[in-house]
């Protein structure tokens, strides 16, 4: 079975699938920005880029605790992620 | 009622001498079917015949509201069904927001578990939550014992496996796709899923794929005896089907007017559903049908890409991406289409082919897989080529234009879908293989 190369997985959506496997998908285990770049490498400009577009996509909920801005996968967001391994 | 649902082992035969048990047991064995023939339950519990009311613990990543692909729906059916023919059904599954850690629904005791550990990598992540899986395995199996373990592809292989060598138990496995088949062996982690899925085939008891392209495929790859692995498809509840639906409604909530024709096509958006080829068989169709809008339901990583794809077509204002969107709204908007297509490439079963069928839509489908074992072309659907557009294209195009006919596919679909894929008829070939497994503890666990 020959298959025709992929187009390579969006940025965004690769930091979507990380929040998701390091457990980010409920307001109490929302991440700050900077956790996010440390836990998956990623420079924290381009997280946050990428936060911004996951946002206007309905993939990812933002909040403020203390001031701080945490952010974590909704339900629609752990759907989309887990289709790249179904 | 209940109460006779009564299992051998749960007699305790410390409460009675050896003569006073097999004395009990020959009286409820001749008096058990009497009595449920006369309560008229056997059509009920058909299984209560055979004394093998069974404790199964299905293993799965996702169950609802945790739905990912066909998967979560397949489970759900075949739990229910499994229930109703008296059978103790243990679902366990990751957690999903908002849905409890432990419920009851309708009979299905449902454990979904959290993984406190989480790591960025994939494969690193799906062995931390089969270890947290696995402990609430034992945990609940303290105090309950599984007669059978039921895992449902690679993802919670791992677990499953350890469990059954743990409470020695058989354990069965339902292919419900390949790695090979998804998406070709091309990165490690590919070859490390494929290497779970046949670490799990070869440590299955039995194994189950939905049909005989998915055997030929399970036998090819992982060289597991033709023996060993038992065809039982996938199946649907027709009835969620039958209500009333107001098309024109349906259909003005996406833009179509009642002039026009509206061709579905739903779906995880990743390449092995081939939702490229449809929508360059869009292109082909606005020249031949200039009257037809499409509706592509459904997400996925490739999504992008889709739409991509979709405005290099120069018809992208016919074309509407609605994402995720609820059951009952697919339900209403497949009920209002005038042909549902299945452009897969790669399909071990293709059960929203089976789905357009039972909602009364013509379906236009890819000659690949499952998909043709249910699929008689010209007689229940139509089969085109895979991977292209024009005669994808064809395909809708001779729907569209003969009405009547399309109606006569509709009506032929319908009863095929009713006779040959009840839940009812799966479960029972489900609880057989479980028996059968049962059988050759003795021999491999």
């Amino acid at each position: 079975m020959s298959f025709t190369p992929l187009p390579p997985v969006p940025e965004e959506f690769q930091v979507l699938s990380m929040m998701h496997n390091i457990g980010a998908i409920t307001p109490e285990r929302s991440l700050t920005p900077d956790e996010l770049a440390m836990w998956t490498g990623i420079e924290i400009l381009t997280v946050r880029d990428c936060l911004q577009r996951l946002r206007e996509l309905g993939y990812v909920e933002h909040l403020e605790v203390s001031g701080v801005e945490k952010y974590h996968v909704t339900k629609i967001g752990i759907m989309k992620v887990l289709t790249l391994y179904s | 009622m209940q109460k006779l649902h009564i299992q051998r082992k749960e007699i305790n035969p410390t409460l009675m001498d050896e003569m006073g048990f097999q004395a009990a047991i020959g009286v409820v064995e001749v008096l058990y079917p009497l009595l449920c023939k006369s309560m008229n339950v056997l059509t009920m519990f058909p299984h209560a015949e055979g004394w093998h009311l069974l404790k199964v613990a299905m293993i799965s990543w996702e169950y609802p509201p945790r739905i990912v692909g066909g998967i979560a729906r397949h489970l759900e059916g075949l739990a229910r069904a499994l229930v109703k023919q008296g059978h103790e059904v243990h679902v366990f599954t990751l957690d999903f927001p908002g849905a409890p850690e432990y419920e009851e629904i309708g009979g299905i005791r449902v454990y979904r578990t959290r993984s406190e550990v989480g790591h960025p990598n994939f494969l690193s992540w799906v062995l931390l939550f089969n270890h947290f899986i696995e402990k609430r395995l034992a945990t609940v199996s303290k105090s309950l014992e599984f007669d059978v373990l039921h895992v449902h592809d690679w993802l919670t292989a791992p677990c499953s496996i350890g469990f059954k060598h743990f409470v020695n138990k058989p354990m069965v496995f339902t292919a419900h796709s390949t790695e090979h088949g998804r998406s070709g062996l091309h990165i490690p982690d590919s070859f490390t899923i494929d290497g779970l899925e046949w670490w799990a085939t070869y440590e299955a008891g039995r194994v189950i794929v939905t049909s005989n392209a998915m055997k030929h495929e399970v036998c090819g790859h992982f060289h597991i005896p033709w023996e060993k692995v038992e065809i039982i498809p996938n199946a649907i509840d027709p009835s969620i089907y039958q209500g009333a639906v107001d098309k024109w409604a349906v259909r003005s909530r996406y833009g179509i007017q009642p002039h026009e024709k509206l061709v579905l096509c739903v779906g995880r958006l990743v390449p092995q559903k081939g939702v490229e080829y449809f929508i360059h068989a869009v292109a082909i169709l606005a020249r031949r049908r200039p009257e037809a809008k499409f509706i592509i339901v459904g997400d996925g990583w490739y999504r992008d890409h889709l739409e991509w794809v979709a405005n290099t077509t120069g018809q992208r204002w016919r074309i509407t991406f609605t994402g995720f969107i609820p059951d009952h709204d697919l339900i209403a908007l497949t009920k209002s289409a005038d042909a549902m297509v299945v452009p897969s490439i790669y399909e071990p079963f293709g059960i929203v082919a089976l789905e357009g069928m039972a909602a009364g839509v013509p379906v236009v489908a890819s000659q690949v897989g499952g998909l043709t074992e249910f699929i008689e072309h010209d007689r229940t659907g139509v089969l085109v080529y895979p991977r292209n557009p024009e005669s994808i294209a064809w395909g809708v195009e001779h729907v569209l234009s003969n009405p009547d006919h399309g109606r006569w596919l509709v009506q032929n679909a319908l009863e095929v879908v009713q006779k040959s894929f009840s839940w009812e008829a799966i479960a029972k070939k489900t609880s057989r293989v479980y028996e059968e497994v049962m059988g050759k503890r003795g021999e491999k666990a």
